[in-house]
């Protein structure tokens, strides 16, 4: 009986990685044991304290202050903050895994969520602050003039954003389960109800403040174990991220841990390792393109660059951001190779609880483990945050207080704010109760959605002053058929959408996203003559804003 | 305003002084960062054509650097840890090319 639950728990553990359920068999390298556990359940608490009480400290009652927290976030704290919004459940414990099985293909996730910062400060994160509201749906809206597009934004910002939190609530959900031996729904309205009250209690600068906190608990949580697990592989102990290449240069002769390898388990184990190994050229590329276009595309992230004081620090909260986010992804490959070398033929149940498993490996102990999942708790907990805000504002500030109530006050939109803060919530909760199974796939094909739908058109909306609405609705509208397209052949077990396909759903950015500028373009300079003067006007004032243009007309009124 | 006096922005044909920095400083840091992201693997491709079985062994996956193969050692760090310089590239030239120029900077050319 309790060795069903152990394996039970070891598949549950697979969501927080984002993979699909298999029940483990054998394989054990790790055990998770069942009930309340004391002292994890002590830090865990203490640092919920924590985050509520930050969140109740710096509590707002102006609009701006819960949308973009007052534009006082400096570029260490707002650089801590992308980095925390960006390290999901899913990062933390999954890139390790995504590692593990696949190897040297693996690492295109690796340059493709971190390269796609590159692109986000060249082409978007200076211009973005200029241009200084509060949303993606209402820069869209406001530079094409048209709430078509600015509806289409906000409803992709709340489909990316329902879509990422319910994998997130799903772990956290996971996480408190085993700390706390609650039952996964218990724990999920739990996980929900420590969200839901910080978040409404303070707005964005309360999630900004617990996002450094967050980032520091859930790096550190990360790192300590390394220097423990290297020492044991053999290393000397001083910085695992550069000694773990020697252990994987040994893997590919054969050296792991239990002596040397040979004949097909050797092949097995280089095949990882080789480049093309894993996964084709095409699609390592086709990956690679997606995972930076989408991860430019997102929503969520994007609005960081309102919260900081000037554009000066919106680029170097970029350059900060993506080197907390380096941390982390410079030591996710050091747990791949030591769980390769400790267990080199290893399948998706090892994979999945590479992270959770590293401490005990290390014999940190309890405390530590607990301190460990208050990391992912951590990680999940400010995604999810983040994501709120971003799905939320796109309803309340650009759907009602914009479209469909242009002359409501401050305090209303804020209370309307909160409301369908609470609602998404309610949603996302729903939805993690009786979660979708293909939940984690559709996470990932988030990125092609973003990559294809929103990065076209905030690009050329900047640096295209020919683009209009027809040009913007046809190209996202195309980027969006497209993305969903790809996401139902997928399903469906069409080879064309499949992973090793012409267009995979989850790499389909390569080919769409150029379309989709392309379409714009075109349909753009087609129905140029359509455009009305007003309109144009308007289109112009917002570019010449955001380029720092003579000309521009402060609040022209809508 | 008529339709002849509308704004021109074009990234490929970049207006004002100040654009023209801004655009020079996006275009340096796209263009490294186009090599490291799709320069590296093609490399790694092209140097591995030679293998028959397909896996894409080359000298690159022999060479050893910092103790890594190298194939590995360039996607893992070379690339990630070039981004992140990329990024401080990015505001160094922005600083050099738009905030402070080195030419006297007159008025704002017309567009």
């Amino acid at each position: 009986m309790s060795k069903y639950l152990r394996n039970l728990s070891l598949a549950l553990a697979i969501v927080l990685t984002g993979a699909g359920a298999t029940f483990a068999a054998g394989e054990e390298i790790y055990q998770v044991e069942q009930g309340f556990k004391l002292i994890p359940a002590l830090i865990m608490v203490a640092l919920l304290c924590v985050y509520i009480g930050v969140g109740f400290l710096s509590k707002v009652s102006e609009t701006s202050g819960y949308w973009v927290a007052g534009r006082g976030i400096g570029k260490f704290g707002n650089g801590a903050a992308i980095a925390s919004d960006w390290m999901s459940a899913a990062s933390f414990m999954g890139v390790a895994g995504l590692l593990y099985l696949r190897g040297w293909f693996g690492l295109g996730y690796i340059i493709g969520w971190t390269g796609g910062y590159v692109l986000l400060l060249c082409l978007i994160a200076t211009q973005l602050r200029r241009f200084g509201k509060y949303t993606i749906p209402e820069f869209l809206g406001d530079r094409y003039d048209s709430h078509g597009v600015r509806l289409i934004a906000a409803s992709v910002t709340v489909l990316i954003a329902i879509t990422y939190s319910t994998a997130q609530f799903k772990g956290i959900g996971l996480i408190c389960g085993w700390i706390f031996g609650m039952s996964y729904t218990g724990s999920i309205f739990f996980g929900a109800g420590v969200v839901c009250a910080y978040m409404l209690l303070s707005g964005m600068t309360g999630v900004t403040r617990n996002q450094q906190i967050q980032y520091v608990v859930l790096i550190s949580a990360f790192l300590i174990p390394l220097w423990v697990l290297i020492k044991k592989a053999g290393g000397t102990g001083i910085l695992p991220q550069l000694e773990y290449g020697a252990i994987i240069s040994d893997m590919m002769n054969g050296k792991v841990a239990s002596g040397v390898l040979t004949g097909e388990d050797l092949e097995r184990v280089r095949r990882t390792y080789l480049p093309w190994g894993m996964g084709d050229f095409y699609h390592f590329i086709a990956l690679v393109f997606t995972l930076m276009v989408g991860t430019a595309g997102l929503p969520h992230i994007m609005i960081r660059f309102y919260t900081v004081k000037n554009e000066d620090t919106a680029r170097k909260s970029v350059l900060w951001g993506l080197f907390f986010i380096g941390l982390l992804y410079w030591s996710s490959p050091v747990y791949a190779a030591m769980g390769k070398f400790w267990n080199p033929l290893g399948g998706k149940p090892v994979a999945d609880v590479i992270i959770l498993s590293a401490p005990e490996r290390a014999d940190l102990g309890i405390g530590f483990i607990g301190y460990l999942a208050s990391g992912a708790l951590a990680a999940g907990l400010s995604t999810v945050a983040g994501l709120l805000v971003a799905g939320a504002s796109a309803m309340a500030h650009d759907w009602y207080s914009t479209v469909f109530k242009p002359d409501c006050t401050d305090q209303e939109s804020l209370f309307v704010g909160r409301i369908f803060t609470a609602l998404l919530c309610l949603i996302v909760v729903i939805a993690a109760l009786n979660p979708p199974a293909l939940i984690a796939q559709i996470v990932a094909m988030a990125f092609a959605i973003a990559g294809n739908t929103i990065f076209p058109v905030v690009v050329l909306g900047i640096w295209y002053s020919g683009s209009n609405k027809y040009g913007a609705l046809a190209g996202m509208s195309f980027g969006l058929l497209m993305s969903l397209l790809a996401m139902v052949g997928w399903i469906a077990g069409a080879p064309f959408f499949s992973d090793s396909g012409i267009l995979p759903a989850t790499s389909s950015a390569l080919i769409v996203c150029p379309l989709s500028f392309l379409i714009n373009i075109v349909v753009s300079n087609a129905m140029a003559g359509k455009v009305s003067e007003r309109a144009a006007g308007r289109g112009d004032n917002i570019l010449r804003k955001m380029h720092n243009l003579p000309g521009h007309i402060e609040d022209e009124g809508h | 305003m008529t339709a002849r006096n509308r704004l021109y922005i074009n990234f490929f044909n970049p207006s004002t002084r100040r654009m023209r920095a801004e655009v020079s400083a996006a275009r340096t840091v796209l263009f490294i960062w186009a090599l490291l992201s799709f320069g590296i693997p093609t490399l790694i491709w092209l140097a591995g054509l030679g293998d028959p079985a397909g896996l894409g062994e080359s000298f690159l996956t022999e060479a050893r650097f910092l103790g890594f193969p190298l194939h590995y050692w360039l996607i893992a760090q070379g690339c990630t840890v070039g981004y992140v310089l990329l990024c401080k590239l990015f505001c160094i030239l922005w600083e050099r090319w738009a905030v402070h120029p080195k030419e006297p900077s007159g008025s704002v050319e017309s567009e």
